[in-house]
């Protein structure tokens, strides 16, 4: 039903209208800097290593995901996150950058499951579930990483010395697409561990 | 230039609507990105960077021609003011519908969104979730009941006994898998409905921190792709406090109908709950999406309006630099037709126009170059006329005047252009009769006249045959009298000479018959009678035929003369030397009369000439005796004679002067001194100087007479080098004999 605008508040709508798209980026980003909400919400390596086992290293790490209020709140209102591990084995070089040696990505997705009020951890490479009945449950068990091979020793040149890192990112460009504008833009959506480098031993 | 823009624009033009179609394609996948986010959600960001990146540049092409016209328009460019007030009323057309449309849309959209979800839904949506809990919940506790059943059983057994246990317990039950594990996690016995699964699902930390607790667990448990499951993990209870504390989990999947019911009200829950939270941002999402959808609107607006502007007024501002471009008188201007509609035919027609104009002008030109080559032509043939032609204005102001007119009047007359006619005569007084002619003539203004007039100037008598014309203003240039005249002294003499010529012919011819009867007869009768007769008588017979024959005898050589004079010989002309011809007629003069001297002064540089001999001779002989008698009366006379070579190296000439000190000539007799019975002797026929005239006339050379200052008379003859075959009379350049 349109009914007959007068031209001043035609222009007036019009007007606002127009602005709209930017007034919808201001609020996002005045709600991103609510003071309540702590700004340096991050991922944290805590510790990562690796540990020779029938020739295989298999990574042993310690992750403090720490997720802001939107995240949590998408979450509990079944938006899954998707975590991501980036591995990478260095081989350093004289004189030049780093050699990326190998490198792995390890994904796994969190989600609330309403009916059974858990929470649901699944490794999207090897498929395997794991429920939780409470999130810091669950946000602590990815955040442990036990005896994930990683490479095969037989792979690495005898006598180089390589280096292992690790970061962990939560993975905007899974999130439903109505939320990726907002992701963009907000900083609380941007979580991201610095790398965590350490030496690999045998 | 102008084919190489048309060729050009395509190319530019399939640029920038090439950059619309992939700016439109990134919204619309977007639109549909929004929607169904599993099918291209990885895609969303590359959009959104596509779209802004498009649109950066559909700003910048917007903000290039925007400054284009701006700076058009300050220089006052042709067309840039239309394009202006159309760029405006196009971007006007074009945004307010756009505008009114994104308000209404953005309207719809945000209602369309709000409607999807109702509070009550969401409550019932809630209950339909508790409810299957609800109806789950007895599950769970028949399975904790049988659990804890199982669990009593096993208290205190072995771990070596428990794997056997544990199978026959739960082959009793309806459980599908049994677990007995420590607290810590470690299995101890497994027992499954289904004997490929040897791995049992085991339960985490969280939950085994429960049990440590003392706390057992009941809990639904979506298994993967299995669906449901009920686990129940106990603690096992066991009398040896120092054996590590077990547990025993149990793991039942729920019918069927009853899991299939719970997934549907679970995922219908979650589709809900999410789409429900994500509100706000599919709002923003649609909102973006819309708003680039507008600008991509207003930009693609602008640039079409620029774009087909520019087009439209391209044939104008061609028209408005081809209009400039014909003032400033270039006619050969050629407009691209590039349409078929109206502007195309006004370029055409603004095209043919300038061709008829070309066309015009070059008719112009050619006129022009014919009425150039006319006027050259008649003024080569005024050049090489002989007559002198002048032109005065109304103010008798000379305006031109050709060549032969200064040749005639004997001096440059191209200084005097411009000058008033009279003022010739203050530096050449001989003309002044001339002057005063032409000005009676001038004054009385009559359309057309003619008279001779007779100059007296330093060279001799010049007679001039004018005739005037007085010209309708503009005919030639702005002159208004045309003043023509010859030289007509030589005509003249000319006719002067024939006549003389013919008259001595006839003479010759009609006295020398009976001359020669009336001698004999005169002769015969003496003879007869003289002796018959008395002595008185006899004298006067004596006397009388004495004197008739000797009369007679005169008037034979007096016709003897006139036919000399009449003579035409038969020129034969070949080199001879001059200086040597005039030392062998001196000889035959030396010593014959005492008293008179010869003096001879000759060039002994003199070239040959090509003359007759024999006509020479006779011409010396007469200049010779002319001089002699000339001073027959004086004693101690002196006749010079010198030669010297004249005249440029094209054209010599060799001259000869002859000098006596007699009395000099009468001035009233230079002019007509060489005209046959003129003579200022007693005795002379008149013919010798007539006859001298001749033969210098014969030769191509020219006669002077002058008088000297000293006294006496100088014949001044000039004779070619070279022969030259003249007949009649001829004068030669420069010197104007007095002929």
């Amino acid at each position: 039903m349109i009914k007959q605008t007068p031209i001043k508040e035609l222009a007036l709508h019009w007007g606002r209208s127009i602005f709209l798209g930017w007034l919808c980026l201001h609020t996002m980003q005045a709600r991103a800097q609510e003071p309540s909400e702590p700004e340096s919400r991050q991922f944290v390596v805590h510790n990562a290593g690796t540990t020779l086992v029938n020739g295989v290293y298999t990574l042993n790490a310690s992750i403090e995901y720490q997720f802001g209020r939107a995240v949590l709140e998408a979450l509990e209102n079944g938006v899954p996150l998707t975590l991501q591990l980036s591995i990478q084995i260095l081989r350093p070089r004289r004189l030049l950058w780093n050699e990326e040696f190998t490198a792995l990505q390890q994904r796994y997705r969190l989600e609330y499951h309403a009916l059974s009020q858990q929470y649901l951890v699944k490794n999207l490479n090897s498929g395997l579930q794991y429920n939780f009945p409470g999130r810091q449950d669950a946000i602590n068990a990815l955040g442990t990483i036990a005896n994930l091979p990683i490479l095969d020793e037989r792979l690495l040149e005898p006598g180089q010395r390589y280096y292992g890192r690790l970061r962990a990112s939560l993975d905007i460009e899974a999130l439903p697409t109505p939320l990726l504008l907002m992701a963009y833009l907000s900083p609380q959506w941007h979580l991201t561990s610095e790398w965590y480098t350490w030496p690999l031993q045998s | 230039m102008a084919l190489a823009i048309l060729k050009r624009r395509p190319t530019g033009v399939a640029w920038v609507i090439s950059l619309f179609v992939l700016l439109f394609g990134a919204l619309y996948l977007m639109s549909v990105v929004t929607q169904s986010s599993e099918q291209f959600g990885r895609l969303y960001s590359l959009l959104l960077a596509i779209s802004a990146i498009g649109l950066i540049a559909l700003v910048a092409l917007i903000g290039v021609n925007l400054l284009r016209l701006v700076r058009q328009y300050q220089l006052g460019i042709a067309g840039s003011r239309l394009t202006v007030r159309m760029v405006i009323m196009f971007v006007i057309l074009s945004v307010l519908p756009v505008s009114v449309v994104f308000y209404f849309s953005i309207g719809f959209l945000h209602r369309g969104i709000d409607s999807w979800f109702d509070v009550r839904i969401e409550q019932a949506l809630e209950d339909a979730l508790e409810l299957s809990r609800t109806s789950l919940d007895a599950r769970t506790r028949e399975l904790l009941n049988q659990t804890l059943v199982i669990a009593d059983d096993l208290a205190n057994a072995s771990d070596v006994d428990a794997a056997a246990l544990l199978n026959d317990l739960r082959g009793r039950s309806s459980i599908d898998e049994l677990t007995l594990l420590t607290q810590k996690g470690r299995v101890i016995a497994s027992s499954e409905v289904d004997p490929t699964n040897i791995v049992p699902n085991l339960p985490n930390e969280a939950i085994l921190l429960q049990l440590r607790q003392h706390r057992n667990y009941t809990g639904l448990d979506p298994i993967g792709d299995n669906g449901l499951h009920v686990r129940v993990v106990v603690n096992v209870s066991n009398d040896d406090a120092a054996a590590e504390e077990r547990v025993l989990q149990a793991l039942s999947p729920i019918a069927m109908r009853q899991s299939t019911l719970a997934d549907s009200v679970q995922l219908a829950f979650a589709q809900y709950k999410k789409l429900s939270y994500l509100r706000n941002p599919l709002k923003y999402s649609f909102t973006l999406t819309l708003s680039l959808v507008l600008a991509l609107s207003l930009l693609s607006a602008v640039w079409a309006a620029f774009f087909s502007t520019r087009r439209l007024v391209a044939p104008i501002r061609d028209l408005a630099e081809g209009t400039r471009a014909v003032a400033a008188g270039d006619y050969d201007k050629r407009l691209p037709v590039t349409s078929n509609d109206e502007l195309g035919f006004l370029v055409w027609s603004f095209n043919d126009m300038t061709q008829k104009i070309s066309r015009a002008r070059d008719e112009a030109k050619h006129s022009q170059q014919q009425a150039e080559d006319q006027r050259a032509y008649l003024e080569a043939l005024l050049e090489r006329l002989s007559s002198g032609v002048l032109t005065l204005d109304s103010h008798h102001t000379l305006r031109t005047a050709n060549a032969a007119a200064s040749h005639v009047l004997g001096f440059d007359l191209s200084g005097r252009i411009g000058r008033p006619i009279a003022e010739i005569s203050l530096d050449h007084a001989h003309l002044s009769l001339f002057v005063e002619t032409l000005r009676v003539h001038l004054a009385e203004a009559v359309h057309e006249w003619r008279e001779e007039i007779y100059l007296a100037g330093a060279g001799g008598r010049q007679i001039l045959f004018c005739r005037g014309t007085l010209l309708a203003r503009g005919e030639i240039g702005q002159a208004d009298h045309l003043i023509v005249f010859d030289d007509v002294t030589t005509l003249v003499q000319a006719q002067r000479d024939a006549a003389w010529g013919e008259v001595a012919r006839r003479l010759a011819h009609e006295f020398k018959n009976p001359l020669t009867p009336i001698q004999l007869s005169a002769e015969r009768l003496r003879h007869k009678y003289l002796k018959t007769m008395n002595a008185k008588d006899a004298e006067v017979l004596d006397r009388s035929t004495h004197t008739i024959v000797q009369q007679v005898e005169v008037m034979k050589e007096m016709v003897n003369a006139f036919a000399e004079y009449a003579r035409n010989p038969q020129m034969r002309p070949r080199q001879i030397n001059l200086n040597q011809l005039i030392n062998e007629v001196l000889d035959l003069y030396r010593g014959g009369r005492a008293g008179t001297q010869f003096k001879v002064l000759l060039d002994p540089d003199l070239p040959t000439i090509e003359a007759d001999p024999g006509r020479l001779r006779q011409l010396l002989h007469n200049l010779i005796k002319n001089s002699l008698e000339a001073m027959a009366d004086q004693r101690g006379s002196r006749i010079t004679l010198s030669t010297r070579c004249v005249g440029e190296t094209e054209c010599p000439f060799v001259e000869l002067r002859v000098e006596d000190r007699g009395p000099g000539i009468p001035e009233e007799m230079l002019g007509q001194l060489f005209e046959p019975y003129v003579t200022t002797k007693p005795k002379g026929t008149g013919l010798g100087l007539a006859i001298v005239k001749k033969i210098v006339e014969e030769h191509g050379g020219s006669l002077q007479a002058e008088n000297l200052s000293e006294g006496g008379a100088c014949m001044v003859i000039r004779l070619p080098v070279v022969f030259v075959a003249v007949h009649a009379s001829a004068t030669l350049p420069p010197q104007r004999g007095v002929a």
